[in-house]
């Protein structure tokens, strides 16, 4: 039922439980307000959002009340403008700007602060208090965020996020009266993967964004457009700023169902890689620089002498227009294109979007809130940092958590109950789970109590949530949770986090599966002379690095087109620099398959092309005809129209994938007492491209081999004793950690290490102390 | 109409002004000249006259200029670009500073923006040039050794943040800084 409140004369609607604040906010009218967030609610610590109201009684005189913590009441006359209510305001910021240090030419808040909006809106505009100011020392928090604890103003707002909201343990307020402060217990880097939200959370100048203030400019100079983040499959809505040709940073962007007030760390500070030293910024032919149209001219040439002995890599990371173009171009030259270069990727992601799309859809971030049970397959923190706080929320509501991981995951500390599941072995415990909710009450034996445990809660929820990562899962695997889903019935939600920001894309253009062992193997028969990679890296980043690298030996022309310096772009022919996600626009497809518009925010001096205007360039030197990006997009997805950036996003049309799918692409091994499972331990800022952002990787984990203390115990490793690991392509000596939350017979290690190793999540590797 | 008749019915007779006319223009013909041959002569400018911009530094001898971006947001011909960056010391300074004077109007809004002082208008306007590029004046034009017109203004010791040689509640009307380790009063 909705009511009337009256502001100043006008009617507005509002819906029964909202408070003042909220119902004034929702209907543009400005009532000033400090510590109110509509994500953490009210506190009324601020005492600024005082506003006067009459009472039923006419003998009465009105009172003046917090907007936030009065509730709305049908026929309620209010009024912002009454003088009470404007001479608290103005006291209430001429208290705070008491103790506010005389910083705003040297604040980064200065500009978008909400204290200064306030304070030139209610608050006196001369100091009349000549007394002395109290004065806080600052912690250092860390390569990410900036403490400057002198201008705050006490809102609670840092606190109650970073504490109520995304569940950190680490920074609280601490002493009293006019004296509190926000802190943590020692200096040293904020732990959770949310700390930077702080910094737009903040209403002034606290925590300020550390990368930000390097390059600092005033938001008034910040060049923006909507865009959407290329870090990972949430496809969270960013803003980014750039000024001069260069990227200064990241915002949020509030989108209903995804992202709404937030991002993770990584969404808003990896985007350090397109300003890396390092990134390729000019066209290169056989390692010499070169201006791009002879570059062109090159690749030109290459591309016809292989007539049809061609290939071409697209990428998860690479947006929808751009691999379209490329499929399309090799489907012209009668090429072979996958968007993947590691089979077993390839075929978790084509099977997880096959089963996405069978699925009555896939939930959003704020659906996920909303379910009362999950279970989580691997590290969804590392993975899709914000399915980790959606889930948070959901905890936060009672939701019941169960966590299968291979190594540590920071969700276990929300888990009701977590279980440590070797790679090996996880299919095998989705099946006996699968068992067990299948069958009759009567056959349930009792010897398995946690399955059985799991199996009653997610039977018992309203709405189960199962959501697996797709990286660390086998395709097997990826049917197994879907047939669970099932099995639960029709209120059970599936999703799968994805292992790039285009992952559901590049499977829908993939199509079939094992498309990328067979351009593989056609380089390694010489069937494939030119092979075209476009923002990908093959050669450096997968187990198959060695066998590709191996096989890039034999091609004629390898040709490559990407913005930041990977092992691939070092082997390349011919190098087309391309631009970042920030300086153009196209499309991501998020793990639900909604197609997310981006706007590019600036160009960069250097007028970098995107990889779809240098495929579009290389078809017009081949005097081939192909249509554009969106009309090869529609004529592959029938229905499909671009989405507009800063939309709500459009879900992609149903798309035949194959259904038959090889299951068994994980290599099962004989269990030999030397064999250990390798298994992917990362953490939040783990991604490609994340992992050319300096202050980023300061956070990383140092590599360390992690074992669970038992098996630790059977093969005599003491904790911090060196051991051998041997894979199939190289061998490194870690130091042990002991970690609980790591399998049995499982050794978990950075994506670095694998590399080094040759290895995959899963596979098989000996493991030897070194004495 | 009839004031005008009888203002014109006052005046005196013609003689007596044309004699009026001859007198002063004879006496204007001794008078002191008010004209000077510039440029060998050159007169003295008001001290707040809007003229050449620079960028002073404070009484320690640092620069003034915090880069805050103030002055170019003001401009109304938007003439002044910068790039502030921060000294490890924890000191913001502009690692660029440009005004292009061809656009300048010299209004002097950036002087009344400028929370710290250091861009100034001095009374110098010979400022001609061949070349529109050359009226471009980087930071090492504009940057002067002293204080200006408003010497003795250090803005960092209002400032809360820490400088080297001023930690934080060394500022005027400051106080200690609490310890945030005690709850003891």
């Amino acid at each position: 039922m909705l009511g009337i409140i009256r502001i100043d004369g006008h009617e507005i609607p509002f819906e029964p439980g909202d408070n003042l604040l909220k119902v004034a906010l929702a209907a543009d009218v400005d009532i000033p307000y400090f510590c109110y967030h509509a994500a953490l609610g009210s506190v009324g610590a601020c005492r600024l959002c005082a506003v006067e109201i009459m009472s039923d009684d006419p003998d009465k005189v009105p009172r003046v009340a917090m907007a936030c913590l009065e509730p709305a009441s049908d026929g309620l006359e209010v009024s912002v403008s009454a003088p009470a209510a404007q001479q608290v305001r103005q006291r209430v910021i001429e208290f705070l700007m008491i103790n506010h240090p005389h910083d705003c030419p040297i604040c980064d808040e200065g500009g978008e602060c909400h204290l200064q909006e306030m304070t030139v809106a209610c608050g006196p505009a001369y100091r009349r208090y000549q007394g002395h100011k109290r004065t806080f020392t600052n912690q250092n928090l860390g390569p990410l965020v900036h403490h400057e604890m002198n201008r705050c103003i006490t809102c609670y707002r840092c606190t109650r996020f970073y504490q109520d909201y995304a569940l950190g343990d680490d920074l609280g307020a601490m002493r009293l009266r006019n004296e509190v402060y926000f802190g943590r217990f020692q200096d040293g880097p904020l732990e959770s993967p949310f700390a930077g939200n702080l910094v737009e959370i903040c209403p002034t100048g606290v925590f300020t964004d550390a990368i930000f203030r390097q390059h600092f400019t005033r938001v008034w100079d910040l060049k923006t457009a909507s865009s959407i983040c290329p870090h990972c499959s949430v496809g969270c809505n960013i803003l980014p700023g750039a000024r001069d040709g260069t990227l200064r940073r990241v915002r949020h962007r509030p989108h209903p169902e995804i992202n709404r007030w937030f991002i993770c760390d990584r969404g808003r500070y990896g985007h350090q890689y397109s300003e890396h030293t390092a990134r390729p910024l000019t066209p290169r032919v056989a390692g010499a620089t070169i201006t791009y149209r002879k570059a062109l001219i090159a690749a030109t040439e290459q591309i016809k002498a292989a007539g049809d002995r061609i290939g071409g890599l697209g990428s998860i990371r690479e947006d929808l227009e751009g691999n379209a173009l490329l499929r399309a171009l090799l489907n012209n030259l009668n090429g072979i294109f996958s968007a993947f270069n590691d089979p077993e990727l390839e075929a978790a992601t084509i099977t997880a979007v096959n089963r996405i799309q069978n699925s009555d859809g896939t939930p959003s971030l704020t659906e996920m809130e909303q379910v009362d049970a999950a279970l989580i397959l691997g590290d969804l923190t590392a993975h899709a940092p914000m399915i980790d706080l959606a889930l948070r929320q959901a905890y936060r509501r009672g939701a019941q958590l169960t966590v299968l991981h291979n190594g540590p995951t920071p969700l276990t500390q929300f888990a009701v109950t977590t279980l440590p599941v070797p790679p090996h072995e996880m299919g095998a415990y989705l099946s006996r789970l699968h068992e067990r909710i299948t069958a009759s009450p009567a056959s349930k034996d009792v010897q398995d109590e946690s399955t059985a445990e799991i199996a009653e809660r997610l039977a018992a929820a309203r709405r189960p949530l199962l959501i697996g990562v797709v990286e660390t899962l086998a395709a097997s695997e990826i049917i197994a949770l879907a047939q669970l889903a099932t099995a639960l019935g029709t209120d059970a939600r599936l999703a799968y986090a994805l292992p790039g920001a285009n992952a559901y894309g590049a499977a829908l253009l993939t199509l079939a599966s094992r498309k990328t062992t067979t351009i593989l193997e056609a380089i390694e028969t010489g069937q494939i002379q030119t092979l075209i990679v476009a923002g990908t890296d093959p050669l450096g980043d997968t187990r198959l690095g060695s066998r590709w690298r191996a096989a890039c030996q034999r091609l004629n022309t390898l040709i490559v087109l990407d913005c930041i310096a990977t092992t691939t772009t070092a082997a390349a022919d011919i190098l087309f620099p391309v631009a970042a996600w920030a300086e153009r626009g196209g499309t991501f497809v998020n793990y639900e398959g909604r197609a997310q518009g981006f706007a590019p925010a600036f160009k960069r001096l250097e007028l970098l092309p995107s990889t779809a205007e240098v495929i579009a360039d290389l078809v017009q030197c081949l005097d081939l005809y192909l249509p554009d990006a969106p009309a090869v997009l529609s004529e592959a997805f029938p229905g499909y129209q671009a989405p507009v950036p800063g939309s709500a996003g459009s879900l992609m049309p149903v798309h035949p994938l194959p259904t038959h799918i090889d299951t068994a692409t994980r290599s099962d091994h004989e269990h030999h007492h030397k064999h250990w499972q390798a298994a992917l331990t990362t953490w939040y800022g783990d991604e490609e491209l994340a992992s050319f952002a300096p202050a980023l990787m300061k956070l990383a984990p140092t590599a360390t081999a992690l074992i669970s203390p038992a098996a630790a115990l059977n093969a005599n490793i003491e904790e911090g004793a060196q051991v051998k690991l041997r894979g199939p392509v190289g061998t490194m000596t870690l130091p042990v950690q002991l970690d609980n939350r790591v399998a049995d017979g499982t050794v978990a290690l950075t994506r670095m290490a694998l590399v080094q190793l040759g290895v995959g999540h899963g596979d098989l590797l000996e493991l030897e102390p070194v004495s | 109409m009839t004031w005008t008749k009888q203002m014109n019915n006052r005046k005196p007779p013609m003689i007596i002004r044309l004699w009026h006319s001859l007198w002063v223009t004879l006496r204007h013909a001794w008078a002191r000249r008010e004209t000077v041959s510039y440029p060998e002569v050159k007169r003295p400018l008001p001290g707040r006259w809007r003229g050449r911009i620079v960028l002073t530094r404070d009484p320690d001898g640092e620069e003034r200029c915090v880069a805050c971006y103030l002055c170019s947001a003001v401009c109304p011909v938007d003439c002044i670009h910068l790039q502030a960056q921060q000294r490890d010391d924890g000191r913001r300074y502009p690692v660029t500073f440009r005004i292009d004077f061809s656009r300048c109007i010299f209004c002097g809004f950036c002087e009344e923006a400028c929370p710290t002082l250091a861009i100034q208008l001095t009374p110098d306007f010979e400022m001609c040039e061949q070349h529109h590029s050359s009226l471009v004046y980087e930071k090492k034009q504009l940057l002067i050794d002293g204080q200006g017109k408003y010497p003795g203004y250090n803005f960092y010791h209002h400032a809360g943040v820490a400088v080297p040689g001023k930690t934080i509640g060394e500022a005027d009307r400051d106080t200690p800084p609490v310890d945030h380790d005690t709850n003891l009063p």
